[in-house]
């Protein structure tokens, strides 16, 4: 046996087709089929404004599919023919988002609201959802997630996801209200629709990512930052929708504008981080721990725990926020942020001590990588550097020193070297743990590549 | 004999099990919740009798016009309900709902024959000029322990937006 067969990688690409892959078909061809059979059953059955959205959504569901699928195909592409396709994939995926919000305004709100509204809806909530994003990404120090998969995990949290509840929750919720006493009762059914089915949604899509892109899913800081892109994702388009109906219903009173404000306040502002992204950061915290976990059994336990967690956080905030009665004076803007921070902290704050043991445990496992590598000796890492490596901060003052040396080609360059230097690291520790399910490239490639961009960095 | 080596993962998947624990209290609470206001076994058969929704004047409190199933927000509306279809051994009340979940109308708590000057229940959202638009839920409850426990008759309606 060659030395080289001998080596398994679990960065770069796997050139096979893992088993996993096969599980990834099953999901989304199970969420395919729900989707479309559920949103023509609604459609026939109910015949409601959602019904209908549901059903011409389907357009931008498949425009997501298709783009996300050569997303992905792309990632196996030569460098040359990568970028085509990722244009390509971005065009479908930002057709589908157009496409989807279209739908929502044309068809739900803007009868009402104007599609004017709708547009200072989506633009007021672009920007903060943009910030939590780039805040998610940030949290990631030892090794950030591309910003195309952490945009695919947000495009999916908005259209696919809400497409896929709209639909389930109106069904649920007509028959619950045709058969149940109004009151708690009631309110307790449509929160358990709400935590099951949008975590569902949402979750898939983090479950999706884990199976099919394993090697830039590498623990529980990963999945925290997928599962919280899917949740800001939801919550954007759920924001939106939220604040042209509450304007087109309170306009006539004189108050839609506050209201849609108040909506944009506690949904993009005040909720940002404790609703929909807390919720599915859980889920990806879930799946994260699933991925380092030696037996199926625990792995099963780990993806259903996070659901699980996700589902009962999303429904204690649903099913008791009435018991939180929110005061019409100025006492009343004191109790909205305690009311956040009773309910939601606490989940919040488990997420956040998940999301700081993962970094410490991961920046703890490569820095001792790191050290392995620059003691074989192979060039790819030199004991020089390991200090520098180790710390995000100092990463970031050899970058900016590069900056001011060699101006943005050279910043770029020491990026690139940086990451390819991450990568190796994160490799060799997935390869020590014995994480990878197949043999991969050889790792020598991923060590040659980064000594070719060493090359590249001039100053 | 060595000890296994200390692996962080399986503290991660113990503090999941641990935040497990408090899902299911959490998910168990809300079930018995739901059970405790939506009791099983409630089921007595009887039906109350809703004449129909009607365009409501507050100014008269007389209804006018035919049963309805949709209504313009700008217009009052109420439900007539006949009580004698009702034995007099229970409680019951009627209330109305909208769109948000809340009570914008309701008679009752009391029995049948203690209702019977109260037939006719309008929506009235106090400190609005109309009606919110949505869907309106209108029911007849019969009560144990001050509890709505059964449904005994249900109406819905819709108030446009325009």
């Amino acid at each position: 046996m060659s030395a080289t067969s001998a080596v398994t990688a679990a960065n770069p690409r796997p050139r096979g087709r893992p088993s996993r892959y096969g599980i990834a078909i099953a999901v989304a061809a199970i969420v395919l089929v729900v989707l479309v059979a559920s949103a023509i059953l609604d459609y026939v059955y109910l015949d409601t404004i959602p019904g209908r959205t549901s059903l011409y959504g389907l357009v931008a569901v498949a425009l997501v599919a298709l783009g996300t699928f050569i997303g992905v195909r792309a990632l196996d592409r030569d460098p040359a023919d990568r970028k085509r396709h990722f244009i390509r994939a971005s065009v479908l995926l930002g057709l589908a988002a157009l496409l989807w919000l279209l739908v929502i305004d044309v068809y739900v709100f803007t009868g009402s609201a104007g599609p004017w509204v709708a547009a200072i809806c989506a633009a007021v909530c672009l920007p903060t959802t943009a910030f939590g994003l780039f805040v998610m990404r940030r949290l990631d120090r030892n090794e950030k997630e591309p910003w195309r998969l952490v945009l695919v995990a947000a495009a999916w949290g908005a259209i696919v996801a809400t497409s896929m509840v709209i639909w389930a929750e109106s069904l649920w919720g007509t028959i619950a209200e045709r058969t149940l006493v109004p009151g708690p009762g009631l309110d307790a059914s449509n929160a358990f629709s709400a935590g099951l089915l949008e975590e569902l949604a949402k979750g898939a899509a983090v479950l999706l990512l884990f199976l099919v892109m394993r090697n830039e899913f590498d623990d529980v800081v990963d999945g925290i930052v997928y599962g919280a892109a899917v949740g800001l994702g939801f919550n954007f388009l759920e924001s939106i929708a939220y604040m042209t109906n509450l304007y087109a219903i309170f306009s006539p009173e004189g108050v839609g504008g506050v209201a849609a404000g108040f909506q944009w306040y506690s949904r993009q502002v005040l909720g940002l981080f404790f609703g929909h992204a807390t919720y599915t950061a859980l889920i990806g915290a879930g799946i994260g721990i699933a991925r380092q976990l030696p037996n199926r059994r625990q792995k099963v336990i780990a993806i259903a725990s996070g659901f699980l967690i996700a589902i009962a956080a999303h429904f204690s905030w649903d099913a008791w926020l009435a018991f939180f009665p929110i005061e019409s004076s100025a006492l009343g803007l004191a109790e909205i942020h305690l009311r956040t921070l009773i309910m939601t902290g606490p989940f919040t704050a488990a997420v956040i001590a998940l999301l700081m043991s993962g970094l410490q445990f991961e920046g703890k496992a490569l820095a001792e990588q790191f050290r392995k590598e620059a003691a074989e000796g192979a060039g790819a890492i030199l004991p020089s550097e390991v200090p520098i490596l180790t710390s995000p901060w100092q990463r970031l003052t050899q970058r900016m020193h590069a900056l001011s040396k060699g101006g943005l080609r050279a910043y770029l360059a020491l990026a690139r070297l940086q990451t390819a230097q991450l990568d190796l690291a994160m490799e060799r520790w997935h390869r020590e743990r014995q994480e990878i399910d197949m043999p991969l490239e050889a790792e020598r490639e991923l060590r040659q590549r980064v000594i070719e961009l060493r090359r590249s960095v001039t100053f | 004999m060595r000890a296994a080596p200390y692996d962080p993962v399986r503290t991660l998947y113990r503090a999941l099990l641990v935040f497990d624990v408090v899902a299911i209290v959490i998910l168990a609470a809300g079930l018995a919740e739901f059970v405790y206001f939506e009791p099983p076994g409630q089921s007595t058969g009887l039906k109350a009798t809703i004449v129909g929704i009607y365009q409501y004047d507050p100014a008269t409190k007389t209804t006018s016009g035919p049963d309805r199933r949709t209504f313009a927000r700008t217009q009052q509306f109420a439900a007539v309900v006949d009580w004698s279809s009702l034995p007099q051994n229970i409680t019951v009340d009627a209330r109305w709902y909208d769109t948000f979940g809340a009570v914008v109308g309701k008679v009752g708590p009391g029995s049948p024959v203690q209702l019977t000057d109260q037939t006719t229940i309008p929506v009235v959202h106090a400190g609005l000029k109309y009606n919110l638009p949505g869907q309106y839920i209108f029911v007849v409850d019969r009560l144990e322990n001050g509890i709505p426990v059964e449904v005994l008759a249900r109406r819905i309606v819709l108030v446009e937006r325009s």
